[in-house]
């Protein structure tokens, strides 16, 4: 009943924030709603499939990369966020056929490695990604669904509220997928490979379930990206951004619900104290990361709910 | 009694070595075997093959008469059989309770849906609960199954194990690595789980109380052929069998 | 044709130290059974290191090159003897976490203690020049490196089978506990054989500083391709790290010359190949 009542009164918060605060607020929030749905995608691998994946930002790239350039060929804010989207999921798709059948280790590693394939592509491809300057003078494109509404998005109020329901939606979505039987397929699968085939199940086949909504998790995150700042570059594939739903995750707490939403909000705030001291924001990340690992792998969301808890 | 499942040739090597050579043996529907033999005698890697976990270098496996020598462990479930492990394999993490709902799902093919929520699903959740009482784990239910004693660890490892209705189960050495008192409890549940369903079970044992007493066909392994097969008296009379187990009361 | 050949000594020469790089990877996971994600920026830190002492500091060369290793070889001390061996015991998961703490940690360490910009180090004077190979000039330097790389690969090999150490390493990498009760101290073992690896790394970076750029971001772009040899050849196998590093490295040359800007794509595509037929790995078991 607590925590039912905490959520309703965050959503409410959220909703009546652009009441009274400022543009770059708004800004801020838009980019934790962002690094949340990115991190729930990682963790729904991570925390609830048991595979590390270092290579999302790949996919957020996918994401970001082809809602520009639907946009920039038709401008309906709905078409790119779909579009990217489903682009995403083609991607994860394709490449998850190529790193679920192996231990996870290997899974590891080949994640990394894809990432930065893409990382390569989105730089070196010129005439698709527009190289290291990337893609600019994407529109801001008015939500339309034709015949029924069309709602301007200039105003960053109004777009906050676009990023804010798809948020919501993405948020539900992952609730009752974690909770239902495919969820606990997945947490099978985490907790003990072997016996989850001797149960009968498939192992291969939900690996790449997994993989393939955590690509369009991090699809969505990365589509939503283009209309708020206008261009895309390279960095978004990068494998220092795939390191941001890894951090994110840890900090709140993996083996939980809402570890990766409290994470990137925390990673926000942490990164904007740090960066105000230091250009040198890896180092700080990474030593949060070893801080994490060896002291500290509930996350803040485990000090509220005791070890072993699920949120 | 009808053949439940049977192998040609059997052949597991690793290397120079032979882990399993040459295994033809058949087990009857009905009849509770176990088998037996010395330390690295090939059981449980008999085990692993006819439950899938490993494929043979050589030979067949018939199951009711299709063969399945190559057939991924994943399907050997659906078709009817289960095993259960020697080191203990549960899911630490999920309750004692999700613990047994999962195999459930999986035989009823629910257990892929993505948004129903998991009490949504009552017949699953019903014979979640039955297969929990009787394995003696009710009052465990919503403990992490990690945090459960050896024993109940034992008892809910076999729970899995009936949970998918198998036809046919094998059990690999149950009551290993459990304390006097763990042991009989075990074994007890293998009893009644022999007495009440409808599942033959093949079990790994090294207990000769239990063995004598449960089985109603035992077959000795050693060096990884099968040296015996018979009734317990004659296997307890078998002169070969009598000398691989120097001396030992059996 | 000529092409082709010169082509491929350079591209030999790149595979030896993409060996040194790969070989210290797949010994550390052989043994320790750690994957460690930052072993491109130990690579790194050996460019570095090189860089500084006979590139600022007018050190000799051939000093240089051990004075690098024992630095490298001191940060993987610290890695493994102080953060590395407290997750031994955990799920591999939260190694990878740990050892991926480290890249971010190196990669932008050196960018604090070096800046930004990437350096271009001189030639040592004694390797100067060219050599007429197939009527091209062909650099002495990357003759060297081949040598060099051929060199430590014998040493190497010879270290493993022949010495009381390298028996010692094998024993523990096949039976830890094994090796335990009979009287081998693992965690000290570990802590060598990790700062063995490492100083493997740091050589095959040291070598490379005359002919590469030394930049930050080298050690992420480095374990990539660490990750690339050992899955086409195997992970934990020395071998097939050499089998590896050897296709890697005259497709990278192959590539550069037949399909610039995307040689990188010829590599991922033979590993997705190699993936698709033989996942383990050429030499993988």
């Amino acid at each position: 009943m607590k925590t039912r009542l905490a959520i309703l009164s965050l959503i409410i918060f959220l909703a009546v924030l652009p009441a009274f605060a400022g543009k770059y607020l708004l800004y801020v929030t838009i980019h934790i709603l962002l690094l949340s749905i990115f991190s729930l995608g990682f963790n729904l691998l991570f925390g609830y499939t048991g595979l590390l994946s270092f290579g999302q930002a790949g996919f957020y790239a996918v994401g970001a990369y082809g809602c520009a350039k639907i946009l920039l060929a038709y401008p309906s804010l709905l078409a790119g966020i779909i579009g990217g989207v489903a682009l995403a999921g083609v991607a994860s798709l394709v490449l998850g056929i190529l790193c679920i059948r192996h231990t996870r280790i290997y899974f590891s590693m080949l994640t990394l490695s894809f990432g930065m394939m893409i990382f390569s592509l989105a730089w070196k491809w010129r005439d698709m990604t527009g190289g290291d300057d990337g893609l600019v003078g994407i529109p801001r494109a008015p939500l339309e669904i034709p015949g029924l509404l069309r709602l301007n998005m200039a105003p960053m109020e109004n777009y906050y509220y676009v990023v804010l329901v798809f948020s919501l939606l993405a948020i539900y979505l992952f609730h009752r997928l974690v909770h239902s039987p495919l969820g606990l397929t997945l947490q099978g699968i985490r907790d003990s490979e072997t016996r989850t085939a001797c149960v009968g199940i498939s192992v291969r086949n939900y690996r790449l379930v997994s993989f393939t909504i955590a690509g369009m998790y991090a699809g969505l995150a990365g589509a939503l990206l283009p209309p708020l700042e206008s261009t895309v570059t390279p960095p978004v594939a990068h494998w220092s951004f795939s390191a941001e739903p890894v951090l994110a995750t840890l900090l709140g707490g993996i083996y939980t619900f809402s570890g990766p939403i409290v994470g990137a909000f925390l990673f926000y705030v942490l990164k904007d104290i740090i960066v105000r001291f230091t250009q040198y924001w890896l180092i700080c990340l990474g030593a949060i990361v070893l801080v994490l690992v060896l002291g500290f792998r509930g996350g803040v969301v485990s000090i509220f709910q005791g070890k072993g808890g699920r949120g | 009694m009808k053949e439940i499942i049977r192998t040609e040739g059997l052949g597991k090597y690793f290397g120079e070595m032979a882990a399993v050579h040459q295994v033809n043996f058949t087990l009857q529907e009905g009849f509770f075997t176990s088998i037996i033999g010395p330390n690295g005698a090939g059981k449980t890697t008999l085990i692993n093959l006819l439950s899938g976990y490993l494929l043979p270098d050589a030979g067949k496996i018939f199951f009711r008469g299709t063969e399945i020598t190559r057939m991924r462990p994943e399907k050997r479930v659906k078709i009817g059989i289960s095993r259960s492990f020697q080191v203990m394999n549960i899911f630490p993490r999920l309750t004692v309770f999700e613990n047994i709902l999962l195999p459930v799902l999986s035989r009823l093919n629910k257990n892929a849906r993505p948004f129903s929520s998991l009490n949504s699903q009552k017949e699953a959740v019903e014979e979640a609960e039955r297969i929990l009482n009787e394995v003696w784990l009710r009052e465990e239910r919503d403990l992490p199954a990690g945090q459960l004693s050896h024993g109940d660890q034992r008892l809910l490892e076999l729970g899995i194990a009936v949970a998918a209705n198998p036809q046919l189960c094998f059990l690999d050495e149950p009551s290993s690595g459990m304390n006097p008192i763990e042991r009989i409890k075990v074994l007890e549940l293998v009893k009644k789980l022999s007495a009440e369903r409808k599942t033959t079970l093949a079990i790994v044992e090294h207990d000769m109380d239990v063995v004598f007493s449960l089985s109603d066909w035992i077959v000795v392994m050693n060096r990884g052929e099968i040296l015996a097969e018979g009734k317990p008296d004659d296997i307890r009379n078998n002169q070969e069998v009598r000398d691989i187990y120097l001396g030992e009361e059996i | 044709m000529e092409i082709l050949a010169f082509q491929g000594l350079i591209g030999l020469s790149v595979a030896m130290y993409l060996w040194l790089l790969a070989s210290g990877l797949t010994i550390v996971f052989g043994v320790l059974g750690v994957l460690n994600f930052a072993h491109g920026s130990l690579f790194m830190l050996g460019a570095y290191f090189a860089y500084t002492f006979y590139g600022l500091w007018g050190v000799n060369f051939w000093l240089a090159i051990p004075l690098s290793l024992l630095s490298v070889a001191v940060v993987g001390y610290v890695m493994e003897r102080f953060f590395l061996r407290h997750i031994y015991k955990e799920d591999h998961a939260y190694q990878l976490l740990l050892t991926f703490g480290f890249i971010l940690i190196l990669d932008d360490a050196v960018k604090m203690v070096w800046g930004g910009v990437a350096k271009i180090p001189a030639m040592p004077g004694f390797f100067e020049g060219t050599v007429s190979v197939v009527g091209r000039p062909f650099p002495v330097y990357n003759l060297f490196i081949i040598s060099a790389g051929l060199f430590v690969a014998v040493l190497v090999w010879l270290l493993f089978e022949k010495t009381w150490w390298g028996k010692m390493v094998r024993a523990s990498a096949s039976d830890r506990e094994m090796a335990g009760a009979i009287g081998i101290n693992i965690p000290t073992l570990f802590t060598g054989v990790f700062a063995f690896g490492a100083m493997l790394a740091a050589l095959g970076g040291a070598l490379g500083t005359p002919v590469r750029v030394v930049a930050p971001g080298i050690g992420a772009a480095m374990i990539i391709q660490a990750f690339i040899i050992t899955v086409i050849g195997g992970l934990g196998n020395l071998k097939g790290a050499f089998v590896g590093a050897l296709i890697v490295g005259t497709l990278s040359a192959y590539g550069i010359l037949l399909f610039p800007v995307f040689e990188l794509f010829l590599i991922f595509l033979i590993m997705t190949v190699v993936l698709m037929i033989k996942p383990q790995g050429l030499f993988g078991g």
